[in-house]
């Protein structure tokens, strides 16, 4: 079994990048291949509808609905994000406590 | 898709239909005294949400009601025809009182249901965290 630590690192930094959207940076490419950024990307879409939509309830853009909705959505990406990472991070350290 | 947000999609259209139902009845109830006035009516159509892909509820169109006023006998109203008729609004108190608990009725029926698929998104969440 191959064990990426590396890459896991290299992934958790790269996230920024992704969330900037950042095409020029020198890993654009192996960003694209990897499908936990389309994840990533998603739950940035939704946080920031959900923002947008408060700013434009706060200014009289959007009607409450459009915010509830808009803020349920986010609630719901951020826990499922909060949840998997929490997963991951616990099957990590399941492996570092290991016995070699 | 996620059936969870296409639901929150779904109610929110739901809740925004029904509150503008609302308001026209509040315009109607508004406007019972007005002579002349027609009361307002809404029709409701279905509608593709693209993002998700579901049946939204949008507001098709607004109508007046052709029915009549009902006619006053009040020859010194200045609004009063060569008969001495005035027309009064074709406003029934009773129909607006129930279409508003219609609507209210519809409004909490999307608000359970959005509760409803919080509570199950809650629970499968729940599964994948022990």
């Amino acid at each position: 079994m191959k064990l990426e630590a590396f890459q896991a690192a290299q992934s958790y930094g790269l996230a920024k990048t992704a969330l900037k959207g950042d095409l020029a940076s020198p890993v654009a490419g192996q960003e694209a291949k990897n499908p936990a950024f389309d994840a990533l990307h998603a739950l940035a879409g939704a946080i920031e509808k959900g923002e947008k939509t408060s700013v434009a309830y706060m200014t009289g853009g959007a009607d409450p609905h459009s915010l509830v909705e808009a803020m349920a959505q986010a609630e719901m990406a951020i826990e499922t994000a909060v949840t998997v990472r929490d997963k991951v991070v616990e099957a990590y350290q399941e492996l570092l406590r290991m016995p070699v | 898709m996620n059936p969870f947000s296409a639901i929150s999609a779904v109610v929110s259209s739901g809740l925004k239909a029904q509150s503008y139902r609302l308001q026209l009845v509040s315009e109607n109830l508004a406007n019972a005294d007005t002579h002349g006035y027609r009361r307002k009516l809404v029709s409701f159509d279905k509608a593709r949400d693209a993002a998700s892909g579901a049946d939204v509820v949008k507001v098709s169109r607004v109508m007046l009601d052709p029915a009549k006023g009902e006619e006053i006998f009040d020859p010194s109203h200045p609004l009063a025809n060569e008969n001495g008729y005035v027309v009064m609004s074709n406003v029934n108190m009773l129909t607006e009182i129930a279409d508003a608990r219609e609507a209210t009725r519809s409004y909490e029926a999307g608000l359970q249901i959005f509760r409803q698929a919080r509570e199950m998104y809650a629970g499968l969440i729940d599964i994948l965290r022990r």
